[in-house]
């Protein structure tokens, strides 16, 4: 079995370059810290929360903070952000690499990102209060740099069942199902459901990789909408369920 | 209330916008922009700025869907309207000058009204797919709702991130709404696969 504990410190340094690793072993605080300004952020947000909150929240001294983050509130925040991130894509890895089968990994790792997301306190309270900190980073450009960190981190465990880029676009896909669902919960699919992540996996994804990858594997017959202008086709009838 | 005058405010709001951005637009360049009195915006948006912004959103999402409609009008599957539908909106999205220019300057101005709009988009795209859905037929135990609901998920993802997928060219276009798209929730088209 993969433990979550040794998967952090593995995945957190390629999340932030070869800076902060060679920093995170300096202070035994930081991690102490890095929760104590979840707490922070779950009860007052992140404008209203001061290097003094964090250290009292943390039960350290500002010195302390200060000697394990000498660039202060931005360095912390963007620490709380890497460990967040790392601690999602420890338990992510950990129930991918258990999966026996594709369909078992897809839907596991749709529920455990799917319920992190949901149960983070402080992630709603910004979202709630401070939409543009965390909403920027969920539209255009940067959801593409989210999308492409996210699908980077669990292609590997998907290559098992498939080649390198089809397992990109799977990861990538799985990621948008996640973030959508986190985004806008929708009133008849829960994604933190087993039965719900089931069924979405199922019904939706699986057919879906199949067909990805016999498009992959081969010329595949299809007709492309041309670009420059309404195809028009009137040889082609909609085809109905017989 | 006129609605030519809620109109003819909305129009004046998003001029104003697209040339000084959110921030610096008040109820009386609204006003001036439009030729009507202070007295009249706010009696048509008593809530000021941010209902003048989230009303201005929902007209350009309204302005999208019109256009979006005469786009599709006439595809012959499926298949075509997702094509015709994917490439058209990621392209308006792109080319949106006021759009890209003040989410780079303002997100947090406008990321909550696009929020609140984003909602109503992806009920708009379900609502657009769902009789081409019902004409072309569902995979067996596939949920009308479920599935509508799905793709317009998809769509509104992958219109505003394509990811890996390369938007602009229609082979990729095809392979996406054939695979991760559609393969799941409708019945193979005879001679496609």
């Amino acid at each position: 079995m993969v433990d979550e504990d040794t998967v952090v410190p593995l995945v957190a340094p390629a999340l932030s370059g070869p800076a902060a690793s060679e920093r995170s072993d300096q202070s035994p605080h930081r991690v102490r810290i890095i929760d104590g300004t979840l707490a922070c952020l779950a009860r007052h947000g992140s404008a209203k929360t001061t290097v003094d909150d964090i250290a009292r929240e943390s039960g350290v001294s500002r010195a302390t903070v200060y000697r394990a983050f000498p660039g202060g509130r931005d360095e912390i925040l963007g620490a709380v952000v890497d460990t967040e991130m790392a601690r999602l894509f420890s338990a992510l890895g950990v129930r991918l690499g258990n999966a026996d089968d594709l369909g078992t990994a897809l839907v596991g790792g749709i529920v455990v990102a799917s319920t992190r997301l949901r149960d983070h306190v402080a992630l709603h309270f910004l979202v709630e209060h401070e939409p543009g900190i965390i909403l920027g980073h969920l539209a255009f450009a940067d959801s593409d740099r989210l999308l492409s960190i996210a699908s980077k981190f669990t292609a590997p465990f998907l290559a098992r069942w498939m080649s390198p880029d089809e397992a990109e676009r799977v990861a990538e896909w799985a990621a948008r199902i996640v973030l959508s669902y986190a985004i806008a919960p929708s009133t008849h699919l829960d994604p933190c459901d087993e039965a719900d992540a089931t069924r979405l996996v199922t019904t939706f994804m699986l057919p879906g990789i199949e067909a990805l990858r016999s498009a992959a594997s081969g010329p595949i017959d299809i007709t492309p909408y041309p670009a420059d202008g309404p195809a028009v086709d009137p040889g082609e009838e909609p085809v109905t369920a017989s | 209330m006129v609605p030519e005058a809620r109109q003819r405010i909305v129009e004046a709001t998003y001029a104003c916008i697209a040339r000084r951005g959110i921030a610096k637009t008040t109820v009386e360049d609204v006003a001036r922009e439009a030729g009507l009195s202070r007295a009249t915006v706010y009696r048509t948006f008593p809530g000021g700025r941010d209902e003048l912004v989230d009303a201005t959103v929902a007209w350009a999402t309204f302005d999208f869907f019109a256009k979006l409609y005469d786009r599709i009008q006439g595809a012959a599957s499926l298949e075509e309207v997702m094509e015709r539908g994917i490439m058209f909106a990621h392209r308006s999205i792109l080319e949106h000058e006021v759009l890209q220019r003040v989410m780079q300057t303002e997100p947090d101005k406008l990321l909550p009204a696009l929020t609140v709009e984003s909602n109503r988009i992806r009920a708009g795209i379900a609502d657009v797919l769902a009789p081409y859905l019902v004409d072309r037929g569902l995979a067996q135990g596939v949920d009308l709702r479920d599935a509508a609901d799905f793709l317009a998920r998809m769509v509104l993802s992958y219109i505003s991130a394509p990811g890996r997928w390369d938007l602009e060219d229609p082979e990729q276009v095809a392979r996406l709404v054939r695979s991760e798209l559609l393969a799941g929730v409708v019945v193979p088209a005879a001679g496609r696969r």
